[in-house]
This record gives structure tokens, C-alpha cells and sequence, in this order.
């Protein structure tokens, strides 16, 4: 193992920049009145982060910190949607946060500190990398959601998502510390190497590491059973929070569940298909039948995450390179049409936050309804927009592989896509076929605006144009 | 599993000694009950009742920072026994780490949390 070195520093920085961003808000914070300058540099220092993680460190595979941290193709891809998915958040929040009464410097080094812990989950090789990461942005984020004190909503969802949260946490450490116990180690490779070289192919005790690993992971992407607290914190959280967890949040627990069950966990696949077959049919059942009795509309995309959740999952459970890349796909193009979904929601303030509040904005808001009409056609998987693009490539891999029980899997993912298409479909029904009763929402900012366009024309050309995506989005070796 | 025989043997035997003293306490003690005695004993203190009195945030806020404070020092002592091993990036790195907490620490003063009002 090697020393500490300096130049490891440089493999950090994209994080390092969003750290720098957060420290200086944290120092002014009570200097700060508005959130109009804060937010400016908040886009600038995600848009350089993004561009850090793209161009100056680019793709190819370096470790780090003692192969604590990895800079590759698969955590780059990552990086780059999760500082993107933090500029359109930060945009969204622009306006929304002022009226609520929350310190804007405080919430946008809390939405900083939160991508950063996500960019490290995602650059995990090791882990106790992928815990502190993932760690960072839990606790961020339980703050997050309960920022907007003055509404006891806040408060309460606050509390059950910490609570919640911290059982989930000690799960993962569960899993975590029967991992060391049974190989020894803590870093991906040298499980598998363990794992290949000891034969501990059934070991029982290895089982319950899986499992316990699984259910922990699975709580940061909200797939169902461990999808309680989404509903309550998204509805709970001011719009925008909501809006991160569903997607950068998701996002990142995505990545860190790629890399676990392929890297490290990569000679025990069939026993994580199993399991991970399990969470996504049962995440894609749930998250669609309850969606349907929904009346609000915080609650409704919260089960349509869940959803999306087990979608997302499909591609791991074939626990090939092409099933994880398009896992990597479908968690992109969902990060936009969902932060689309929400910058709606956002858009026409506390109109949008009941289903009622859709009656007739066609006629009130055309545009608008027409961009909803969009983000909900690609939630549905309805083609040219880019949600057809994930649905499909997400199921085609697991057609690909020929099994039988996988292209049943397949068979009942397209079903409850039909299914979901009432769910977004009655939204649509509402703005385009009643008669609106409440009046005209405030006209939008320019920063939502902004936002929205930013999310609809990835919603676009993701469906257009899907090869850009499917040719970058490369799984971990 | 044999390095673990004397935990096990220690365990039996603590669980079969307590067990029985309180088997033969309850079998052959003389019992003479009366309402004190019955009540559960929490060392004097009223078992059931409502929350008495307001606790100032101010205790809490002093505690958390104490907490947040003395945890940095707990990480520097292991870095002060291998300073020299580390060399000039051992120094920079905890430079880093005190750094951020500073900034932690200013946040706190500036926003009131250190006056005892």
C-alpha cells in the first residue's frame, strides 16, 4: 500500500470544487440575504465540476488514496449527472427558497455537501469510501428535508426519514462488517478475489452480507420494501429537496449498487439477480398500483420513483456489463424527466402540489401543460421522448440473455408500464379535459424556466438520440 | 469454535447462577408486599409522569459543539504518533481537516451558538 501523496488531491476535483463552494457559503451564511448571487455560483461551480469530470480528468481508470477512490468511465458518468441533476436543483430552488423562509446559503452548501457525498459513492473502491459517502448525503440530506422549519410537515417527515435512515445505515455497517469478517477485506477487488480464491460460494454468512448490503442499498434508492419514507419526505420536504432525492440522490445509490454487485460481488451474481430480481419486481408493482390512488402530487411521483427504482434495477439483475450500462442509461434520462416532472410542480407553486391543481392549465398554461405532457409521456415510456429510450434498453438486456425467468421479469416490467400509463395519463386528463377551477398560477421564474428547458431538451434528444448516451455509459471492470 | 469454549462456559454459568439465585429467592423468600415496595424502583425518581420542566437549546447546542471538537482531537492524536512517517503530506492533510473544522467552528461563533445567554 502506498503513502499518502499530493497528487491523489487531483483525482478529487470535482469534488474538491463543490467542497470549496460549500465552505464559502457556510462562512457567509449570515451574510448572505438573497439567493440570487449564491445560486449563480452554485450552477458555475456544478458546471465546472461537470467539465472537471468530463474533460480534465477524463475516463480512463486511475486509482487513488491507497485504491480507497477510482476515477473511471463508470464514476466520471455518474459525476457528470449528479452535478448536472445539482445545477437544475439549484435553478429550481432559486426563487422557492426565499419565499419559504430558508437561509440560502446554508440550504445550497447543504445541497453541495449532499453531490459531493454522492461523486464520492460513486468513486468508491473500497467500502468504507462508499459508506462515508453515502453517509454524508443521507445526513445532509435529513436536514434538507426538514430546512422549511416553520412547517411542522417538514419537521415530521424530517424525523421519519432520519429515523428510517440511520436503521437503513446500520444495516449497510451490518453488512459491511460480515463482508470483513468473511474476506478479510473491505476493498471491491480484494473481495473478489477472496471470494474466487476461499470457494465461499455459499457460505451462509456471506449471504447475510448480501443481504444485508442489498437492504441497505436499496433503502437509498427507495425500492420497495424499503421504500417507506420516500412518500412522507418528498411530500413533507420543500418541492426542490424532493426533487434531489428522487433523482441525484437515486442516482448515486444506483452507482453504488452497480459497483458492488459487479465488482465486488461479481462471482456471487446469481444469488444478487435473485435478490435484486425480488426488489425490482416487487419496487415496479407497488410504486405503480399505489401511484394510481394517489392525490398528491409530491406523493404520486414518489411512488412513480419507486417505480422507476425497480426499472432502473432490471439492468443489474442480469449481472452483465450491457445490463449495467443500461441501468447507467435509464438513471440519466430518469434524472431529467423526473427533475422536469417536479420543476412543474415547482414551477406553479402551491398549485402544483395537489392533483386538483392540474384541472384545465391547458387552457390557463399552455405551455406549461405542454411541458408536462412531455415529462409525463416520458415517465410513461412513451416514445420519441427519452423514457421509452431507458424502458427499452433496460429490458432488452434482459431479454438478451435468453433466460426464462429474466424475460418473464421482462414480460411483467412492460406490463406495469401499461399500467402506469393511467397514472401519468390522469394528470395529463386532468390539464387538457376539465375545466379549470382555481386561478392562473404567478407567472414562472426565469430560473425555473431555464431549468425546465434544460430537463425537457435532455427528455428530448435522450429519446431522439439515444445512441450519445449508450456509447458513454461504459460498466465498471 | 474451541477459543470460544470458555466465553460460552462463562456465559452458561453466569445465566445459571443468576437464574437460580432469583428462582430461590422468588420460591423461598418470605413475601410481604406493600404499594412502595410494589412500585418499579428508579432510584427514587417518580416512574410515570409527564415531562417536568423546559430544558434550554442553548445546553444542547454546548454539548454538540463539545462533541464536534473533541472528536478532532481523538484524530490527532494517532496522526501526532506517526507525524514523522507521514512527513510534509501527513502535515498538509490534518492542515485540511482542521481547516474545514475551523470553518465549522466560525460558523458556530458567528451565528451566536457560543454566547450563554
Amino acid at each position: 500500500m502506498n503513502g499518502p501523496n499530493v497528487n491523489d488531491m487531483a483525482l478529487l476535483l470535482p469534488e474538491l470544487i463543490l467542497i470549496g463552494t460549500a465552505l464559502a457559503f457556510i462562512l457567509a451564511s449570515r451574510r448572505i440575504e438573497t439567493s440570487s448571487l449564491v445560486t449563480r455560483v452554485t450552477v458555475l461551480a456544478s458546471i465546472a465540476s461537470v467539465l472537471a469530470s468530463r474533460w480534465v480528468l477524463g475516463f480512463d481508470y486511475v486509482e487513488g488514496f491507497g485504491g480507497m477512490i477510482i476515477v473511471d468511465g463508470y464514476s466520471q458518468f455518474f459525476k457528470v449527472l449528479i452535478a448536472s441533476a445539482l445545477a437544475v436543483v439549484a435553478l429550481l430552488s432559486m426563487n422557492r427558497i426565499d419565499a419559504e423562509h430558508v437561509r440560502a446559503g446554508e440550504f445550497l452548501a447543504l445541497l453541495l455537501l449532499a453531490s459531493t457525498g454522492m461523486m464520492l459513492a460513486a468513486s468508491a473502491r473500497d467500502l468504507l469510501t462508499l459508506y462515508l459517502g453515502l453517509e454524508l448525503t443521507t445526513i445532509c440530506s435529513y436536514i434538507l428535508v426538514g430546512i422549511t422549519v416553520e412547517k411542522p410537515a417538514s419537521n415530521e417527515a424530517s424525523i421519519k426519514y432520519f429515523l428510517l435512515g440511520s436503521f437503513a445505515s446500520a444495516l449497510l455497517l451490518y453488512g459491511i462488517s460480515l463482508t470483513y469478517g468473511v474476506t478479510g477485506t473491505t476493498d471491491f477487488a480484494k473481495i473478489s478475489l477472496a471470494l474466487r480464491d476461499n470457494d465461499l460460494g455459499g457460505n451462509k454468512i456471506l449471504l447475510a452480507a448480501m443481504g444485508l448490503l442489498a437492504g441497505g442499498l436499496a433503502f437509498k434508492i427507495s425500492a420497495f420494501p424499503f421504500h417507506a419514507w420516500a412518500p412522507d419526505a418528498y411530500q413533507g420536504a420543500s418541492a426542490p429537496v424532493a426533487a434531489f432525492l428522487a433523482t441525484a440522490s437515486k442516482a448515486a445509490g444506483l452507482a453504488a449498487v452497480g459497483r458492488v454487485c459487479l465488482v465486488a460481488f461479481g462471482s456471487e451474481a446469481y444469488v444478487l439477480s435473485v435478490v435484486l430480481a425480488g426488489l425490482a419486481a416487487l419496487s415496479i408493482i407497488v410504486g405503480t398500483v399505489i401511484a394510481m390512488a394517489q392525490t398528491d402530487m409530491k406523493r404520486l411521483l414518489a411512488y412513480s420513483s419507486i417505480a422507476h427504482a425497480g426499472y432502473a434495477l432490471l439492468g443489474l439483475v442480469c449481472g452483465t456489463t450491457d445490463g449495467a450500462s443500461a441501468t447507467m442509461t435509464y438513471a440519466f434520462l430518469y434524472v431529467f424527466m423526473t427533475l422536469g416532472a417536479f420543476g412543474i410542480v415547482i414551477a406553479l407553486g402551491d398549485r402544483g402540489e395537489t392533483l386538483n391543481g392540474y384541472l384545465g392549465l391547458a387552457e390557463q398554461r399552455p405551455r406549461t401543460a405542454a411541458l408536462m405532457l412531455l415529462f409525463l409521456l416520458s415517465l410513461t415510456g412513451i416514445p420519441p421522448t427519452a423514457g421509452f429510450v431507458a424502458k427499452f434498453v433496460v429490458i432488452q438486456s434482459l431479454v438478451d440473455t435468453g433466460q426464462v425467468a429474466l424475460v418473464s421479469l421482462a414480460v411483467l416490467a412492460v406490463g406495469c408500464s401499461v399500467v402506469s400509463a393511467f397514472v401519468y395519463l390522469r394528470v395529463a386528463v386532468l390539464m387538457y379535459m376539465k375545466e379549470p377551477q382555481e386561478l392562473e398560477p404567478a407567472r414562472c421564474p426565469l430560473a425555473v424556466s431555464a431549468a425546465l428547458a434544460v430537463a425537457a431538451l435532455v427528455t428530448v434528444i435522450g429519446g431522439i438520440f439515444p445512441g450519445i448516451l449508450t456509447d458513454w455509459a461504459v460498466a465498471p471492470l | 469454535m474451541n477459543e470460544y469454549m470458555g466465553i460460552a462456559v462463562c456465559f452458561a454459568l453466569a445465566g445459571v447462577i443468576t437464574g437460580g439465585m432469583i428462582v430461590l429467592a422468588s420460591t423461598l423468600g418470605k413475601k410481604k408486599p406493600s404499594a412502595v415496595k410494589s412500585a418499579p424502583f428508579e432510584c427514587g425518581v417518580n416512574p410515570i409522569a409527564l415531562p417536568g420542566g423546559k430544558l434550554a437549546i442553548k445546553f444542547y447546542l454546548t454539548a454538540i459543539l463539545f462533541i464536534l471538537f473533541d472528536v478532532e482531537l481523538v484524530f490527532l492524536y494517532p496522526w501526532a504518533v506517526v507525524f514523522r512517517s507521514l512527513g510534509t503530506v501527513g502535515l498538509v492533510e490534518m492542515g485540511v481537516f482542521l481547516g474545514i473544522l475551523m470553518v465549522g467552528y466560525i460558523y458556530a461563533w458567528d451565528n451566536g451558538a457560543l454566547k450563554w445567554q
